[in-house]
């Protein structure tokens, strides 16, 4: 990885922290979307950086559309039964995963290869998705489908019982 | 400067780390859920940076095969945030 990737790699990793931590520690909901659209912004960046460019455009497609739905104001909210002290022993085992994945991260030793695609190798990767790898795009199509089915028909039997 | 391996790798953890943590943290359900694309990305990040750095290259595209699993993971936290904000329902403004 040369200098201006490397420089765009960390420049965007930055902006994709700042958002995340942005969506979880940010009060209203409307920050909290603006904030996962900075973080779809970090993570498309990060991803040309890593020569996954099509990887990254359409990751902030769908960051962006998450970003439309939690900002949105028509859900309502739903407060967690779950005691103070569950949530701080969450916490702590997040920070506790965070020291374990980076443990093995320098810990590791890691294989390089040369890598041979373009920065923006979306004919490759799509023969990868639609001929090689089709099954497993239809199961995340198919589960795609059913989730948005899924709210809808939850929002409707809601709307019903009101 | 160059950026290797290990430093995605970190950017990685750090995701999944900030994602487990904002689900564990936030009270609200629907905050919560919010939170699933980040770990996500963190998961996406990593299989991304393996395939760009340490993927057997030149066997008929399989360094491909990280940025396709980046590529499906983001549409699967698309729809885990419909589902989720779906199934939390929708009103007013509260």
């Amino acid at each position: 990885m040369d200098s201006l990737h490397a420089i765009g790699f960390y420049v965007s990793s930055g902006v994709l922290l700042i958002g995340a931590l942005g969506v979880a520690l940010l009060p209203r909901r409307g920050l909290r979307g603006a904030a996962l659209a900075v973080s779809g912004l970090g993570l498309a960046g990060v991803y040309y950086s890593l020569s996954a460019g099509f990887a990254g455009a359409v990751a902030f497609v769908c960051y962006a559309g998450c970003a439309l739905m939690v900002a949105g104001p028509q859900y309502r909210t739903v407060e967690a039964v779950a005691g103070s002290a569950w949530r701080q022993l969450g916490a702590i085992g997040a920070a506790m995963l965070l020291a374990v994945l980076a443990f093995s991260t320098f810990r590791g030793d890691f294989v390089s290869a040369t890598f041979k695609g373009g920065p923006f190798d979306a004919v490759a990767l799509g023969r990868l998705l639609f001929v090689h790898d089709v099954v497993a795009t239809e199961a995340v199509a198919l589960l795609g489908l059913l989730a948005i089915a899924g709210a809808a028909a939850a929002w409707r039997l809601r709307e019903r019982a009101r | 400067m160059t950026a290797g391996l290990v430093a995605v790798f970190f950017v990685a953890g750090a995701m999944v780390a900030v994602g487990v943590f904002g689900a564990a943290w936030r009270r609200d359900l629907s905050a919560a859920v919010a939170t699933i694309p980040l770990m996500f990305a963190g998961a996406g990040i990593a299989f991304a940076g393996v395939a760009r750095f340490a993927a057997a290259g030149g066997a008929g595209g399989s360094h491909l095969l990280g940025q396709e699993f980046a590529v499906l993971l983001a549409v699967a936290a698309v729809a885990l945030v419909a589902l989720g904000l779906g199934i939390a329902g929708r009103e007013g403004n509260r």
